[in-house]
Formats: structure tokens, sequence, C-alpha cells
């Protein structure tokens, strides 16, 4: 007795089944094809250097009396308080590197699609736009998460380990919300960002251009009109301004420009909501069968 | 019936796209065919879960057409006609990948993926970055991530553009083949007439938001007993003439094809012995038929 | 005869990639086709007779002129391309008016042209519509319409069915016949054999940027000697019909497809076969439904040439 497999079709005999987070793959494969690229593994390893800094920083500020000798003045600048997490999420740098790191994995997410026309490939599947955006918002997210939530949130935890004690927390015990809450809002914005840039063309160096251009272009014009007209008010036009604004706020410090907060926060929403709204209109505009 | 669709009315603003379709399925390869614009897309797009129709109801793979459109998409397979592709993956990635976004667990989608791709024909090549592959292989990859969720319904747009004369004999080829699998059925739009009758036994033509005509290619194309095509060596006149003169017309086309109109009654082996008798060969003897070209043209209404 | 196109030891490469190598060709009035796989050398070939790139080697010469650098000759050449190129804000009509008056027209001629054109490939009706919004046949159309709205004698198309309906096809087609009978020289590229074949029987085959084969689709058939030609008969004594046959020398395979009562037989010698078939239905031996040459068209000539 013998069998053989019959040759030609096989029908499939699974279920097909519908996921509640059947946007996964779609977050899962960007993730996997951002680290293909090839400076990217360099570029992303690199990014955690601030993160390592401020935490050899923690270590330092707890074992003072052993660097004393370094220099006077440091226990007066190295407090590790909120001011501190603050300014590591609000750094300069770390918003070059998002900008970097998403340059390289972020550009394409939905121009490359409008590029080979696979877009149509996705809505022919029992997915909705709404997937499929949150499907690479996620891409977004997960790489802005990492330089900012995970690095936050262990260098509370870190904070407490050298200190050795709860006091840190007892003292500032809305801390670790703010550094979720804040991390949150930049993870949102700079998926908004993104996202909307990548729906402006569908070739990948534009959209880069796009991304810079617009991020340069508001810090410089809310400098210079600063310097023209010496209002506060002018830092709104500045995108990295308005950032330092809420993230100022976000943990209970005194805001760098004189306006309330709370404008700069609206004005940042009302963005990832233009942002919004212009993304789902360009993937509607996609027909899925001519 | 794998598509069941009756009545189905659908406007855009103030036109009138589908005008009161009615329209059925079963298993096998059906050709879609109309004039730009007649409507064929909207049909498309109702059937496959795009567009909810104004009027009108149906069922497709015994889903509903109004309310559960997504899992008509889920049992769909489409092949688009445009050039679709995600860089920098290979074919395995790419093919599980769509598998997964139909819903299939990760592990199935990628063993899938594997035999699907084997039986397109691109399993040599199924590691490599799809960026490399040629215009034909591409398209067996459109094809291959249409089937790779076992699809009940699978929908073919334009299968052969892009390709030269020999990728679109090797799709056409396949396309054939898999329009004999037990348990689906294909539906093909294109316009090149011959791609439709080479692989489909029924055809579809739509023009002007309504179904013009619908049925076996075969059943349709009616042939015309009294009109035999024929293909000669030899000199035309002598045979022309003695043919004439027993009461056929007789007509040379371009592509020196001898058109034979004989009256009722004829015998035609009448025309072998008028051949012989004027030295002529007979090397091609066909009983004429409405070529799907005329059909179409015929139902479509011009000309 | 001159001919209308002539080229001479036509050679391109870009950088080390071949385009086309030692091409010789003349082309009469009528109907060309030419044909090849992708990647054959055909787009380079008419990009370099309608004077877009010039050959590395050789020269092309239209009407006896050269071609290259010699804006005259444009105006006796209308050529279509593969790829759209338009600017999408004009309409139709004002796309072909503004490169009718390119030509050197006056405004009346310009207008009464461009008019005659959109008639020609049936645009009228959305002749001030943007291009923009236009179908994919529509802008197909228009690409021939500027091709042809000049009046010119040389006509090169790349593709020009593509997109377009069979109906569109067939007025297409027709209106090239129709250019043909005007004594225009028109060159045709097409991937699609049954389309080529409804235009017309001289090909000109290229691959692998050389001249496979040229002249009247017959006898290049004909002319492939060691490749046997197939013959299908349909007959109810199929089998009694192979029986009888099976003897001949000139037999070199027979194959049967019992469900469609057919019997397919692979000859040498046509002559032979055909003179002892026609021998046989006279002789009421046995009763013929249909005689056909399944490979006796474009696409058997082409996988053969092209050596599949």
């Amino acid at each position: 007795m013998a069998t053989i497999r019959e040759k030609g079709y096989h029908h499939w005999e699974g279920q097909l089944r519908d996921k509640p987070w059947n946007f996964w793959p779609i977050t899962r494969t960007g993730i996997k094809l951002a680290f293909e690229r090839r400076r990217f593994k360099l570029l992303f390893v690199l990014s955690f250097l601030p993160a390592v800094i401020y935490g050899v920083g923690v270590y330092v500020s707890e074992r003072l009396e052993n660097f004393k000798f370094m220099a006077q003045g440091v226990d007066k600048t190295l407090q590790v308080n909120p001011g501190f997490f603050r300014s590591y999420l609000t750094l300069d740098l770390i918003f070059f590197e998002i900008l970097l790191l998403m340059s390289l994995s972020g550009a394409g997410l939905i121009a490359d699609d409008f590029r080979h026309k696979a877009i149509q490939l996705y809505l022919a599947r029992p997915l909705s736009k709404s997937d499929y955006l949150l499907g690479k918002a996620g891409v977004v997210m997960f790489f802005v998460g990492l330089l900012t939530l995970v690095p936050g949130i262990l260098l509370f935890i870190l904070k407490l380990l050298f200190s050795g004690s709860f006091k840190f927390f007892l003292n500032y015990p809305w801390l670790i919300l703010s550094i979720i809450f804040y991390s949150a809002f930049l993870m949102i914005f700079f998926t908004a960002f993104v996202l909307l840039a990548s729906s402006l063309s569908n070739n990948r160096n534009y959209v880069i251009a796009i991304m810079w251009s617009i991020y340069i272009f508001s810090n410089v014009l809310g400098a210079i009109l600063r310097i023209i007209f010496h209002s506060p008010y002018s830092a709104l036009l500045s995108l990295k301004a308005n950032l330092d604004q809420v993230g100022a706020a976000f943990f209970l410090v005194k805001p760098p420009y004189d306006y309330p907060w709370f404008l700069s926060f609206l004005l940042l929403i009302s963005f990832c909501l233009l942002a919004y709204v212009v993304v789902r209109r360009k993937i509607r505009g996609v027909e899925v069968i001519r | 019936m794998n598509v069941d669709l009756k009545n189905i009315h659908f406007s855009y603003g103030s036109v009138k796209a589908l005008n009161g379709v009615s329209f059925s399925l079963r298993e096998g390869a059906t050709g879609l065919l109309g004039p730009n614009g007649a409507g064929k897309s909207t049909l498309l797009k109702v059937m496959l879960g795009f567009l909810i129709p104004d009027e009108g109801e149906g069922r497709v793979l015994g889903y509903d057409l109004r309310t559960e459109q997504k899992f008509i998409r889920q049992q769909v397979g489409y092949m688009p006609e445009d050039e679709c592709y995600i860089p920098g993956m290979d074919a395995v990635t790419f093919t599980s990948y769509m598998g997964e976004l139909s819903g299939m667990s990760r592990q199935e989608a990628i063993k899938r993926a594997h035999d699907v791709l084997f039986y397109v024909g691109l399993g040599e090549s199924r590691y490599r970055l799809i960026d490399t592959y040629s215009a034909g292989m591409r398209q067996r990859l459109k094809l291959a991530q249409a089937l790779v969720h076992d699809p009940r319904l699978l929908f073919l747009d334009e299968p052969t553009s892009n390709l030269d004369p020999a990728g679109r004999q090797e799709i056409l080829e396949l396309i054939r083949e898999v329009a004999t699998i037990r348990d689906i059925s294909v539906l093909i739009s294109s316009h090149l007439l011959a791609d439709i009758e080479f692989i489909c036994d029924e055809v579809v033509i739509i023009n002007k938001g309504l179904i013009a005509a619908s049925g076996r290619i075969e059943d349709l194309k009616m042939i015309n007993y009294q009109l035999y095509e024929l293909k000669i060596k030899g000199e035309l006149n002598s045979f022309k003439k003695e043919l004439e003169s027993s009461g056929c017309r007789v007509e040379e086309t371009e592509d020196r094809l001898i058109k034979v109109y004989t009256p009722p009654g004829f015998d035609h082996l009448e025309i072998f012995r008028v051949a012989a008798r004027n030295n002529i060969q007979v090397r091609q003897f066909v009983r004429s038929q409405t070529s799907l070209e005329d059909l179409f043209a015929r139902v479509v209404g011009v000309d | 005869m001159t001919a209308i196109i002539e080229a001479l030891n036509l050679s391109r490469w870009y950088g080390n990639v071949l385009g086309i190598s030692e091409v010789n060709l003349e082309i009469q009035p009528g109907i060309t086709a030419l044909l090849g796989p992708n990647g054959a050398g055909k787009s380079t070939f008419m990009k370099i007779i309608t004077g877009q790139l010039k050959p590395n080697i050789g020269e092309v010469r239209i009407l006896g002129e050269k071609v290259w650098n010699n804006r005259h000759i444009f105006r006796r050449l209308g050529f279509c391309p593969e790829v759209d190129a338009f600017y999408e804000e004009l309409s139709g009509f004002e796309f072909l008016f503004f490169l009718l008056s390119l030509y050197g027209f006056t405004t009346a001629e310009s207008r009464k042209k461009a008019e005659l054109a959109l008639e020609l490939v049936e645009l009228t009706e959305v002749k001030d519509r943007q291009i923009r919004s236009y179908s994919r046949g529509m802008r197909q159309r228009i690409k021939i319409a500027q091709a042809i709205a000049h009046n010119p004698e040389i006509i090169i198309l790349d593709e020009p069915l593509n997109g377009l309906d069979p109906l569109s096809k067939r007025r297409i087609i027709k209106l090239i016949k129709e250019f043909k009978g005007e004594g225009k020289t028109i060159v045709v590229s097409s991937h699609i054999l049954p389309e080529v074949e409804a235009l017309t029987s001289e090909i000109v085959l290229i691959h692998q940027g050389k001249i496979l084969a040229r002249g009247d689709i017959y006898f290049i058939r004909e002319l492939i000697d060691s490749h046997p030609h197939m013959i299908r008969i349909k007959s109810p004594h199929f089998r009694q019909l192979a029986k009888i046959l099976a003897g001949e020398d000139y037999i070199l395979n027979i194959s049967f497809k019992p469900q469609e009562n057919v019997v397919i037989f692979e000859t040498h010698h046509r002559d032979r076969f055909f003179n002892r078939l026609n021998e046989l239905i006279l002789g009421s031996l046995v009763t013929i439904d249909e005689i056909t040459s399944p490979d006796d068209n474009l696409q058997a000539v082409f996988d053969y040439l092209v050596g599949k």
C-alpha cells in the first residue's frame, strides 16, 4: 500500500480568523524592514547614548561623595529631580535622533506603499483603513517609545535602585505618571508628524526633506520672530519650543516661555488632528479597483 | 452559486453606474467584458465589498453584500492590474505577510506561502528579493498573494498586462490551470479577448450599467452552418469561379483566408471536389464561428 | 523602390548594456510590426529612428535624409510613445492645438487639424475636458491623436492598443489600415500577437539586440524547416485517419485528443501530407469536420525563434 500526494493545488484546511489586533503584522513588518536598512542598526544603538549618559548621571549623583574630588559645584547641577527627567525627554538630541531614525525607517511607511501601489493589496484584505494606519503608527510609536518611554522608566527605576529606597518615589509620586504621559504625548505627536509627511509624497526622499524642513524651519522661524518681536508668543511657531513648553508643564517645572502652556498643547493637538484628517484623505483617494 | 447578485443599482452622485444588474457566478472561469465606463469596475467594487449598492441585494460566497463586506474580502483573492509589491522583502515573506493580513496565523501563513509559491512556479526563486524579479515573475507573485489564503473567489484584473508574448503565454497557462481547481470561481476582467477565450468557458458582457449578454462562450458564438473558412495552396481564380457557379459566394480576406458562403443544403464535400478539380490543396477547413470580438461588437451595439 | 526608413548598421549600447547590434533594416510603405521580448531592443530602435537617441555606430535615414538633429524630418514623422507624457491641465483640444502650432501651422490650420485628429480617435465629445480627467483609454487615444494630427507620412507607434477596450482597438486598427491605404508608412510595436496578426503580415522580430527574422509571417514559417508543422484534424474517424497515415514516412508524430475527436499530426512535408489528405477525403474514406494548423501563427513562430 502506498499513497502519493496529489500534484497540483491543495486547498488549505485552516480557518481564517478575524483577530482584534489584525494590524499587528503591519507593525511587525515595518519594524523588521527598518532594521534591514544599512545604517539603521548602528544609528539605533547609538541613539541610546544619551540614555546611557543620563544613567551614569543618576549613578554619579548618588555616589557624589566618591566623585567630590572631580569637580566643585557638581552637587548643585547634578540633582536627580523632575527637571532631570524632563531634560532628558526634551533634549534637542533626542528629537534629532528621532527624526534621524524616522528618516530611515518611517519616511517610507506610507510613501513606499503609494509608490509601489501596495495600498491596493492592503485594502483588498479584510483590513479597514484604520487598521492600516494603526499598523503603520505602531512602527513610529515603537521607535519613539524606545527612545522616550523606556529610558524614562528605566532611569526612574535606576534612581530607586541606586538610592536604595523609595524615598524618591514618595517625594515625587506623580513623576512616573509625568514620564508616561509626556512620552505618550511625544509618541502621538511624532506618529502624526511622520505619517503626515509620509503620505504627502510617494518618494521617500522627498518625505525626508519635508520632515526635516518643517522641523528646522519652524524652529528657526520661531527664533527669528522672537528676536524681532521680543514676544514670547513667537515660540508658538517653533515645534521644538511647543514641545518644550508642554514638557515643562507635564513635569510641573517652570515653562521656558512666558505664556500659558495650554496654548502649546492645543496647538500640537490640533496639528495631530489635522495630520489625521489629511492622511485619511490621502488613503481614501486610493482606488482599489480602477 | 458562489456569487449571486440581484438587481443592483449604484450611482456616483448623479451618474448612474449600475442600472439593475443581476449576476451570478459558478465554479470555473468567467470573463468579464465591457467597454470603458460601462460599469465594470463599479460592479466589481460592489461584488468585492468596497461599495454598498443603492438598491438590490446579493450574496457573495454566502456573505451578504451589505452587512458582511469584511467577510467577503476575507474570502476573495484579488490580483490587481498594477504592478504592486513591497520592496525589500523576499517572496516568502511577502506572501506570508499577505496571508497573515487575511487572517491566517503566522505559522500557517508561512507554510502555505511556500506551497503557493511552488504552485505558481516561483519555488526556485522564493528566497530572492522581489525587487530582483522580472515582470513575469512579479505577475506570478501577484497571483500567489491572491491564492495564499485559499479564496473561493479569485478576481484577476488584466492578468497579462505588462508582459511580453512569452510571459503572457506562461501566465495564461497558469491561470487556466487555476481555473480548473475544484471549488474556485475565477473572474477575469480583460480587454484582451484572446486571453478570455483561452481561459474562460463563460463570459459576461456589461454595457451602460446593464448586463448585455452572459452565458457559455460556445453557446454565444453561434456556429454558422453556411460559412466555411479555408486556407489553400494554389491558384484561387478558377477555384473561386467554379464554387460561385454552384451558388456559393467566395471572399478573400487580407490574411489569405478564403470565406465560402454556401447555399442551403450544400454538401461541404463538394468544396474538396472542386478543389481537386482545380489543383488546389485545402490546408485549412473550419466552420465559421462568430468571433468573440464580433460578439462583443454586436452586443455592445456598434458597427 | 527606395525604402522610406533605412537603418544602416545600427548599434547602440548603454555602458555595458547592449541596446541593439548591427541592425540593418529597410522599411517600405505599409504596416510593419516590430516584435520582440522585453529588453530585446525595440524601444532603443524606435528611439533611434525617431531621432531621440543617437546610435553609437551607423545611421538612420528617413526619406533619404539623416534623422539625428534634423528638425525638418520631424514634421513628416509622428510618434506615439508607450509612456504617458502630458500636460495634464490642458484639455485634449488645447494639447493638440499647442503641439500643432509648434509644427508651424497657422492658428486656423492648427484648429482644423486638431479637430480632425480628435474626430479620428473619437474624442470629439471630451475635447474640452482636462486630460487629467481622461480615462486610460482616452489617454491612449489622445496620444495616438498627437502622433497623427500633423498628417505625417511616417507614423511610429509604440504599443498603441494598450489599455483600449476591444471596440476601441478595432477602430484604431481600422484607422491604421486606412493610413496604409493612403500610402503612409507605419511601424507598430506590440506585445500582443493576436493584435499584430490583425494588422499586418510584415514583421520584424528583434531579439537580444539583433534582427532575428524579417518578412511575411507565412514565409518565415515556411523557412523554419527544422521545426515540423502541426496539423490538427477533427473527425469522427480520427483514429482511422491516424491508422492510415501512420505508415507514411513524412509523418513524424501523432497525438490524440480523444474527447474532442481530434488527431494532431506533425510533419516536415506539408505538400505530401495535404495531397494525401485531400485524396482521402475525396475518396470518401474519412469524413472531416475541421482542418487547422495550430502553430501556423505568430505566437508559435515567436516561441520557436526566441527559443523556448
